[in-house]
């Protein structure tokens, strides 16, 4: 089970990196929060899994209210990205499962490999709502990662990244000019 | 209660002089009143006595205390002297807003939290109209975000022993990408408004974030401090090259004040990787340098770099003396407590260190011209900010006691 919602964490950071459009977007975080938040859930942290899905439920409300509704999933010239998604999968695996010892490879994997992702989007993009979106992704994957915390993190992270991951959608993505 | 009153109360004096800027002496009145209650609740905090109103550990360090005053002083200095075409409402709206984030970073329980209330700040000033385009604004600081948060996994997880100095990478990696020094120096754009420029990270809230970093790191990653300390030494006798030369020869102006804050940036760094009292000491007052020194006097040069006006009055030589830090300013105090560390840990370090600080110069003759010849509220500020750091450097004790050191 938490090993297929580190799959499902993974792959929602795949599809932010390789998506253009909203809607592409939109799935991503969507499935980042899913989850982080099964794998809080599994933690026995119901309340701060919960608060990760609805962060995540109003990132991509925000994303699919407005705007032109597009995939845009492995648009021509993405072949990069699709290298990066998968490189940085084996490379989370090998740290999760085989350099690091203890329970929690699945979180330790989900973590990395969200934040690695988020990190090289960040890097690559030029688009404002992409960029955007890797901030809620990177909030959401902060949020979970702070399970791996000795005593927990507590609820205040979760609650933060959570809200980050929500109100970062509201953020006028139109380019600014002047001043 | 202070600590959750010292995040509260500049916020909601954002909100208000914003909320007020159509008539601005409303909004001066109440942002200031409200700016100087959290001052209020910054002073009155005790020093590591957690305050748990919110359900959350909020606590101030010493040395983050010290740090934010300093941060506030030079907000007030800024919006009391303005800088020409400022418009004092903005300055304080986003100054505040500024000061609560800082506050909410040194009061914050654990690193996680530190790295969230980053990634906030970081999209609030994206929110900011400027001249660079979103993704170029969000990029360096969310980028710093990331580091961070895979240094902090790598400290969390059990493995072998390196896993420990990977932490200590992506810390010290997310820490000079948030505050912009070199290898990750923030795009920049001259002309943009400075509380969306990369200035606002490298000379504002910077230095409360890079020492949080530093302060958590050591209790994070204990058996990685030799290397987490070699890493930021290293980088800081880089960012003293680079930056005081680039300063020195970059064609800009405004550009060559950016790259002097990455020099100053670099003796800060070589302090927090000196870990001994004298190097703690020499990294509080650079970077009360850097905030009440470095910081107003850019604001206050824009107007004569705009107009290219370059003057060589005493007022220029007094401020370019403070920014060399000369005696008897607070930047000589910090170059003689840092060479004292480094001559502790490794004397070869110190002469390098030594030879490094000459390069400060040229540079700042370079930018004392700049400031052009300040008249009126500017000549006042610049008088007070060259008193100021006169009084800390001929007696920096008051200041090294707050931080607690």
């Amino acid at each position: 089970m938490t090993a297929a919602a580190a799959f499902v964490a993974w792959a929602g950071a795949s599809v932010i990196v390789l998506a253009d459009g909203r809607r592409g977007l939109a799935a991503g975080v969507g499935l980042v929060a899913l989850g982080f938040a099964v794998l809080a859930w599994a933690n026995g942290l119901w309340l701060e899994g919960a608060i990760l899905i609805a962060g995540g439920a109003v990132s991509v409300f925000e994303l699919v209210r407005a705007g032109p509704q597009e995939w845009g999933l492995m648009a021509p010239g993405s072949t990069p990205r699709l290298i990066l998604a998968v490189v940085g999968a084996i490379l989370s695996l090998w740290v999760a499962a085989s350099v690091t010892t203890g329970p929690g490879a699945p979180l330790r994997f989900a973590s990395l490999a969200v934040l690695g992702l988020m990190a090289g989007r960040l890097l690559q993009s030029q688009s404002a709502i992409a960029v955007l979106t890797a901030a809620a992704g990177l909030a959401l994957g902060l949020a979970g990662a702070s399970g791996l915390a000795p005593s927990g993190g507590g609820l205040a992270p979760y609650l933060v990244g959570a809200l980050i991951a929500a109100g970062a959608m509201l953020i006028p993505a139109v380019e600014s000019r002047g001043a | 209660m202070e600590p959750e009153l010292a995040v509260a109360l500049p916020a909601t004096g954002a909100l208000f002089t914003a909320a007020l800027r159509p008539r601005p002496r409303a909004a001066l009145i109440a942002g200031g009143l409200l700016g100087a209650a959290g001052l209020v609740a910054i002073v009155l905090s005790a020093p590591g006595v957690s305050s748990d109103q919110l359900g959350l550990g909020l606590s101030i360090s010493p040395m983050s205390r010290a740090v934010l005053l300093a941060a506030a002083a030079a907000l007030a200095l800024v919006v009391a002297f303005p800088p020409q075409r400022a418009d004092r409402a903005v300055l304080l709206t986003w100054g505040l807003a500024g000061i609560a984030g800082m506050a909410a970073i040194a009061a914050a329980p654990s690193l996680d939290l530190v790295i969230l209330v980053t990634l906030a700040i970081a999209l609030l000033q994206a929110a900011v109209a400027g001249q660079r385009p979103l993704a170029a604004r969000l990029r360096a600081p969310a980028l710093a975000v990331a580091l961070l948060g895979v240094g902090l996994v790598f400290a969390r997880i059990d493995g072998a022993p390196i896993l420990a100095k990977f932490a200590a990478v992506g810390l010290v990696a997310g820490l000079t990408a948030a505050v912009g020094t070199l290898p990750y120096i923030h795009e920049f754009d001259p002309d943009e408004v400075t509380a969306a420029s990369p200035i606002a990270w490298i000379a504002f809230i910077g230095p409360i974030l890079g020492l949080e970093i530093v302060i958590r790191a050591r209790d994070l990653i204990p058996s990685a401090a030799a290397a987490f300390g070699a890493m930021l030494v290293g980088l800081g006798l880089l960012n003293i090259l680079w930056g005081s030369l680039a300063s020195w020869f970059s064609e800009k102006g405004t550009s060559a004040w950016h790259f002097s804050f990455m020099a100053d940036w670099g003796l800060v760094m070589c302090a927090f990787g000196v870990q001994v009292a004298d190097g703690q000491a020499a990294a509080v007052l650079m970077m009360y340098g850097i905030l009440l020194s470095r910081l107003p006097l850019y604001l206050w040069s824009r107007q004569s770099l705009r107009e290219k006006i370059q003057t060589d009055r005493p007022i220029n030589l007094l401020a370019a003396a403070m920014l060399a830090g000369s005696a008897p300013f607070a930047g000589f105090a910090a170059r003689v407590l840092l060479l004292r560390g480094a001559t502790q840990l490794y004397w070869p370090l110190a002469l390098v260190i030594g030879i490094g600080l000459l390069l400060w110069l040229p540079p700042s003759l370079r930018l004392g011209r700049s400031l052009g010849l300040p008249k009126g509220r500017q000549a006042v500020g610049a008088g007070i900010a060259i008193a100021l750091s006169v009084a800390i450097g001929l007696y920096p004790q008051p200041i090294l006691f707050l931080a607690g050191l």
